[in-house]
């Protein structure tokens, strides 16, 4: 968006751990001692409540009612993950999750990549025009659909469905898609797409031919970066779906609120913890994909 | 452009996106304005009535103006855990020779968990009956007589329920400048260090004002992800207690899903997309025009 004026094209994961001068070999020098401890502070206050969230998740209840919250629990228990399990539908949940992260993921993907191949690649007369119209959209707040899609859904039937969370979610999310996209063609060589046109390779054949497979990293950054937003929507399901087959998991999650506003806290926490569990591991395994992502997402707009 | 490209190849490689994105966001956008100027409950019969509901918006509802200043409020909490948060550790992550992608990773954790997960999380930490962790901490650092049920305070509520927001983010926003910063190049910086200049000169002189573009970048996400805060507030205190933790967006959504006031609803959330388009405009303004001074 704004930051194409930015110096830094990121690769920074791609480079060797960033060689650091000697020149501070002589002593072990005060800052950086401080820095350390700081640095390490701040990755506790980071980190430390999403331990206490597990630890918590395996107390008893009468521990975690009367105990000091930050002493480790006095014996361990599996009978949350059994409640939490009989209290809600957890794998329905996550199912449902999976399926609108899945279908808006493709739409994000496809649309996005077609929208920056038709503007940056094939080009027209007002693509700058649609450029920017396109790209209002990052900075447009999501509340302002709600009001309108929930008249509009109830109008055509769509309330209450997997589409309907679907849709402005990878409305929402297509704007950065594009942009990506279109960033990642600038540097696709004009060279290549005139040799294959030469060779009588239509618009569609280069497409699929020569520009999906050259953007295949691409399409993993943008898949990465909108799952951590998709999985986690809430506003969208709250505003949306009604029925308990459909609830994803943040919705699912609300369940543990009891009908007199009573929480079986530690069931609470463990069902937390089986839900996070998919997102946690696909973004420990990946997270180098993921980091780098966000990294260069970013930097480039 | 493509030699042999037609108008057809255009179209069909540009309507589905541009379909999708008018059905969802631009369409949405034009409606709420159209809505913004009638009353409409759902149910009965549309009435057009001008401008009536933004005069009663701006001159007669004392709750619209209070859940104003608290988004204020809240973004500017958010701004500072995240912004200032951000640029602190990746400065330090620089000085670092080891474990510089162990701790991204663990930084950047709490970004992936649902916001419903980070509520309940903080309504544990906060609360007094059973101690939790912000309590049990003051208690030992022997500042006992803070320790309150901070999400029942109208005093504290509001940032208590902020900084959740703001622990969310920080490690994204410390990613993208920490990249910035590994970028500034190293002869500058070892020029500037043969000059006898200080970290403090290092950091404003050199490597400032080179991260300046996605300084700018990241103050708009951080700024209008703020603005559009709902969730945590939504979940922890539900704007309460009273309207003291109420945002705009909070305030709206009441509105529209609770009072099914859609018109005055619509109203809101215009002058949300307003107040978004204001602030981004504000801070291209001014942190461009530093950069050219």
């Amino acid at each position: 968006m704004i930051a194409q004026t930015a110096p830094v094209h990121a690769t920074p994961t791609t480079r060797p751990p960033a060689p650091v001068p000697k020149r501070r070999r002589r002593k072990p020098s005060l800052y950086r001692t401080l820095s350390r401890v700081l640095i390490m502070l701040i990755v506790i206050v980071q980190v430390y409540p999403l331990a206490w969230l597990f630890l918590t998740s395996l107390r008893t209840e009468q521990d975690f009612a009367t105990g000091d919250p930050f002493a480790l629990p006095s014996s361990l228990t599996w009978e949350n993950y059994a409640r939490a399990f009989e209290t809600g539908d957890l794998g329905r949940n996550i199912l449902n999750s999976f399926i609108v992260t899945m279908g808006a993921n493709v739409l994000i993907v496809l649309l996005g990549m077609m929208a920056a191949y038709a503007i940056q690649v094939l080009g027209f007369r007002f693509s700058k025009f649609v450029r920017g119209l396109f790209l209002v959209g990052i900075i447009v707040p999501v509340q302002i659909a709600l009001v309108p899609l929930f008249i509009d859904y109830s109008t055509v039937n769509l309330l209450d469905t997997y589409q309907s969370m679907i849709i402005p979610l990878a409305g929402f999310a297509l704007p950065m898609s594009i942009y990506l996209f279109s960033s990642f063609f600038e540097y696709i060589p004009r060279e290549t797409y005139e040799a294959a046109s030469l060779d009588g390779a239509g618009p569609y054949r280069i497409f699929g031919l020569i520009t999906l497979p050259l953007s295949l990293n691409t399409v993993v950054t943008v898949i990465l970066v909108n799952s951590i937003f998709i999985w986690n929507d809430f506003i969208f399901a709250n505003t949306f779906v009604l029925s308990e087959e459909l609830k994803t998991i943040p919705l699912g999650l609300q369940n543990y609120i009891g009908a007199m506003g009573k929480v079986d806290w530690t069931a609470t926490f463990a069902a937390v913890c089986v839900t996070i569990t998919p997102l946690l591991l696909v973004f420990l395994v990946l997270n180098k994909a993921m980091i780098q992502g966000l990294e260069s997402g970013a930097n480039k707009g | 452009m493509l030699p042999n490209r037609s108008r057809t190849s255009v179209l069909v490689f540009l309507l589905p996106p541009l379909l999708l994105y008018c059905a969802a966001v631009l369409f949405p956008i034009l409606q709420s304005l159209f809505l913004s100027f009638f009353s409409w409950n759902g149910i009965s019969d549309m009435e057009f009535v001008g401008l009536a509901n933004y005069v009663r918006m701006l001159t007669a509802d004392d709750i619209f103006w209070r859940s104003f200043f608290n988004a204020l409020i809240y973004l500017a909490i958010c701004l500072v855990l995240q912004l200032g948060g951000a640029l602190v550790v990746a400065s330090l992550l620089t000085s670092l020779r080891r474990g510089r992608e162990l701790i991204k990773t663990l930084y950047l954790l709490p970004a992936v968990i649902s916001t419903v997960a980070i509520a309940f999380l903080f309504v544990r930490i906060y609360s007094i009956d059973p101690v939790g962790l912000l309590n049990q901490l003051l208690h030992w650092v022997g500042l006992g007589s803070f320790e309150r049920a901070w999400l029942s305070d109208v005093n504290t509520v509001l940032a208590a329920v902020s900084a959740p927001e703001g622990w969310r983010f920080t490690g994204l926003y410390m990613l993208i400048i920490y990249a910035a910063l590994i970028a500034v190049p190293k002869e500058l910086e070892e020029a500037a260090v043969l000059d006898g200049a200080s970290k403090w000169t290092l950091f404003t002189k050199i490597r400032f004002p080179y991260i300046r573009p996605v300084w700018i970048t990241t103050t708009i996400m951080a700024t209008t992800y703020g603005l559009r805060g709902f969730d945590i507030p939504y979940l922890m205190t539900n704007g309460g207690p009273g309207q003291s933790s109420e945002l705009l967006t909070t305030y709206m959504y009441k509105t529209a899903f609770t009072s099914t006031d859609f018109g005055y609803a619509s109203t809101i959330s215009v002058f949300i997309v307003i107040e978004c388009l204001v602030a981004v405009g504000l801070i291209l303004f001014m942190l461009k025009r530093k950069a050219d001074s």
